[in-house]
Parts: structure tokens; sequence; C-alpha cells
């Protein structure tokens, strides 16, 4: 079974973070009225890129560059999906929205939570294929705890679905509070792992208050990496670790570099002041060191080494997993991944193997 | 030395490359002006088809322009589809970029009719990038 290949065609290649687009049109199906009536308004017009049907919550501040921001590429189907990961060696991948990527910043919760279940519904319907592998997270609507938590229940169960997504842009309170219990309840319960996704937004909640930053690349990471790692410390100090012990916790789309800081800050922060966070029977970077982290958008340095420093530095060769966010903008090629300079038994870990564990997967079907 | 022909000029225009193969080797043919570029379909960030993308400007502001933003290289610079990443069609280098560059071939125009020579990048210059890496 062993092999020393390091070929992208003779791995296991997991992805875990890849997005299907989700149009009101077809959510319209599944949802409740009245929203049906106003999705089935709201479809086939020009959506702007990812935004929630009838709401814009992300304030664009960018100008239109000629040429820049036109590869806003979009996944429509399973058969696109199938031969878009072919393409690229990919034999699994865990599917994320597009435009509800958005949904945590909705006031109104009867209208997110009504969201919620319709595409959690559509994705079951139209997306899911273990034959494929093509896997599901189930979304928890971070403003309905409880009617998550009976989603996670209602379609967890399915061998398609595969972890519950929480998404992060906009979300408050951030995703330590207490008040979603339920939904780490029912994860743990079900044996899934939750994958906190963000994405690019403006907005009034912390960290995406970013309207006076004007740069594009001054923003992003900080709604990416800042925005996980703000909710990280909130889970490590209202102790969703040690009150979920069973809980697997994933990050998604902020690359790997900022885990070191974290696991450090903290730990000197506790050392100096563990009455901050009771609930912690040890040091905060034990619990980190448990966690998973995905791989894109991963980093670049000059020296490819520096990767491999980086990730032993929060020992990571058994919890960094790879995900190539296709189709969007920043994806990684799993070519780029595979070529950072590690053994080849520690390649077979992030491309796949440990994301089989994860995600509790036997895989079915490979690529063509 | 292996010469494949392109086209003849008039088939080449600047609004659109012409794409050549040797073997698995694709190659974009680019017109600039009155003069040619041929570089390897290959972006040397993740192998994206970079001949594929757009070609346009960019955006850069320096002491000359009092740091005031000048939209220059119009018609020059490829953008690869995957990641937008910025060629100098002129010479294949990444446009402020840690050195990469497009692998480009040699181009001959002779009684207008384009012709690419390869082997030269592949056997040549390849072998030196090889080489100066160890």
């Amino acid at each position: 079974m062993a092999s020393t290949s390091t070929n992208l065609h003779d791995l296991m290649i997991v992805d875990c973070d890849v997005h299907v687009n989700d149009p009101p049109e077809e959510l319209a199906r599944f949802i409740d009225m009245p929203w049906r009536r106003s999705l089935e308004h709201l479809g086939g017009g020009n959506q702007r890129y990812l935004d929630i049907p009838g709401y814009a919550p992300s304030l664009s501040i960018d100008p239109p560059f000629p040429d820049r921001g036109l590869n806003n590429r979009s996944v429509s189907d399973p058969a696109q999906m199938r031969a878009d990961l072919d393409g690229m060696s990919i034999n699994i991948g865990v599917m994320f929205p597009d435009n509800l990527l958005l949904i945590a910043t909705l006031p109104d919760v009867d209208y997110a939570a009504a969201l919620g279940r319709a595409y959690n519904t559509w994705l079951a319907e139209k997306w899911v294929s273990a034959e494929q592998g093509l896997y599901g997270a189930v979304l928890a609507v971070p403003q309905d705890p409880e009617g998550s938590a009976a989603q996670i229940r209602k379609f967890g169960r399915d061998d398609g679905f595969v972890s519950v997504y929480l998404p992060v842009s906009g979300v408050r309170p951030l995703w330590g509070d207490r008040v979603y219990d339920p939904i780490y309840e029912a994860a743990a319960e079900i044996g899934l792992p939750v994958m906190l996704h963000s994405v690019g937004l403006i907005h009034p909640n912390f960290p995406f208050n970013l309207d006076h930053l004007t740069s594009r690349i001054a923003r992003h990471p900080i709604q990416h990496e800042f925005a996980l790692m703000a909710n990280l410390f909130t889970m490590i100090t209202s102790g969703v670790p040690v009150r979920f012990p069973e809980l697997k916790i994933v990050f998604t789309e902020g690359g790997i570099s900022w885990v070191p800081y974290v696991m450090w800050r903290l730990d000197k922060e506790f050392a100096e002041t563990p009455t901050a966070a009771p609930l912690l029977e040890r040091p905060p970077s034990t619990y980190i060191k448990e966690m998973y982290f995905c791989t894109q958008p991963v980093e670049e340095p000059e020296r490819p080494q520096d990767l491999v420093t980086m990730i032993d530095l929060f020992d990571g060769r058994d919890h960094v997993i790879f995900a190539s966010d296709w189709p969007h903008h920043d994806f990684d090629h799993p070519q780029k991944v595979l070529s950072t300079p590690f053994p080849t038994e520690v390649k077979r870990k992030i491309m796949g193997e440990t994301a089989l564990g994860l995600l509790n997967l036997t895989p079915v079907a490979a690529t063509s | 030395m292996p010469r494949i022909l392109v086209g003849s000029v008039q088939d080449i225009t600047s609004e659109h490359p012409v794409f050549v193969r040797d073997g698995e080797i694709e190659i974009g043919v680019f017109r600039l002006g009155t003069e040619f570029r041929a570089y390897r379909n290959r972006c040397p960030h993740q192998q994206g088809p970079a001949c594929h993308g757009v070609v346009t400007g960019t955006l850069v502001a320096t002491a000359r322009s009092n740091w005031r933003p000048e939209w220059v290289l119009d018609g020059q610079v490829l953008l690869c589809p995957w990641h937008s990443m910025e060629f100098d069609l002129t010479t294949g280098a990444r446009i402020r970029g840690r050195g990469e560059r497009l692998r480009a071939y040699p181009v001959h125009v002779i009684d207008d009719q384009v012709y690419v020579d390869i082997g030269v990048r592949g056997s040549i210059v390849e072998r030196n990038a090889m080489k100066a890496k160890t």
C-alpha cells in the first residue's frame, strides 16, 4: 500500500473546500413562503458576486480597474464540479456555498433560518453524491442555533454530509459564545467536525469594520485570518474544546501561518491570567494543536522549506489538510501544496489521508 | 533546430494570440505592434494557462508621478486567468515579482510567415535554469 510517489495522480486527494453556486431561483424551490415568491422574483437577474438574495451586506468599495475582478468563476452543477475536480486530480470535495457565505450578516432571523434550511435541502437534493465524491457541509445559521441543531441532526446522519459549516463573516457574537452550544452539541452528537469558513466582507461587526482600509490587499487578510483568529480566541476562552471534547474543529480559508502566533500569545496570556479562562484545564496551545487547519490560501514563501518549518511549529503534520477553494479567485491547485518539501508520507496525510479520518470518509469513488 | 510554423503575419492579431503545440507543450504567440513573442502557456505560479489571459495594462505610482497612480503598459500586460499574476509581454517577466518568467521561445518572420523555434528553451535555457537552482 505504501508508495513513495508524490505524483498528483497517485494520491487520494481530499479537497476540504469547494464552492457551489447557489442562485436564488434554485433555492426558491426549497424555501418556505413568503420567501419562495421573493426568490423567484429575484432569480435570474444580475446577482452581485457573493451576495445574499434581496440583501446587500457586502459594501463594495474597490474601483473597477479594467480586466481585474472578472474571473468570478462559479460552478453551477455537479457534472461541472466533478469535471473541474478531475482536471486537478482531486478525488473528493467538501462543498460550501457561494452567496450564503455571507448569511451571518442577515438581521432577519426568520429569513436567515429559512435560507439555511432551503440551502441544506437543495444541497442534499442537487449536489451531494458519495458516488461522485461530492460531500456536503450542513450550513449552521448562527442566528438560529436551535434550528441549526435540528438541521444538523436532520442532514448530518446522511452519509453524504461530512461536516458542519460555521459561517464566520459578520457573525455576532463570535463562535465562542455559549448561545451556539446547541450547534456544538448536535455536531458532537452526530460526530461531525465543525468547519469555520470566512469570506471577504465590509460590515460593522468586528473584525469586518474595514471601510477605512481602501486597499483590497490590506482588507483581505483581516477578513480571513483575523476573523478566524478572533473566533478561535473566543472558542478557547469560553472553553468550547473543554466542554465538547469530542468535537473536532476546523479552520478554513486562512492559510496556516497565523496558528503559531495565536498559540504562543494565548499561552503567554494564560500563564499570566488563567482566571480569564477558568474552563481551560491546560495551556491553550494544547487545545489548538488538536484542531485542524486547511491550507488555502497556502503561503508561498520564497524558501519552500519555511512552510515546513511553519507547520512544524504547531506540530501540524497530522492537522493540516488540503483545500483548494475552487473555483474562487484565490484557489490553490493541489500541485502547489504537494510541492511543499515534506516527506512523502506527510504529503499523503496533508493531501487526503488526514481528512479522510477527520470526515469519517470511506472513499467509494475515485476520479476518472 | 525544430521550428513550428505559426501562420502568416496577418493571422496573428494584437487582440488574440495564436497557439501552437509541441507535444504536451502549448505555446502562445502574441503580436506586439510589428513584433512577435512566444511563451509557454504555463504560469510559473501555479501552472495556470497564462497565455489564455487578458492583455491589458497595470497601475503604478512612482516618485516620477509624485506617487500618483498611473495606468501604464496598456496592451503589454498579460494577466494569468487563474490568479491574475501580471507578465510583461515584451519580456515574459512577472511585473514586480520575484524573478518569475514565462518560458520564452525565439520567433522568426520569414517571407511573412511566423515561426517559433522550439527546443531552445527546453534544451538549453531550461537546463540552465535547473542548474541555477541547484
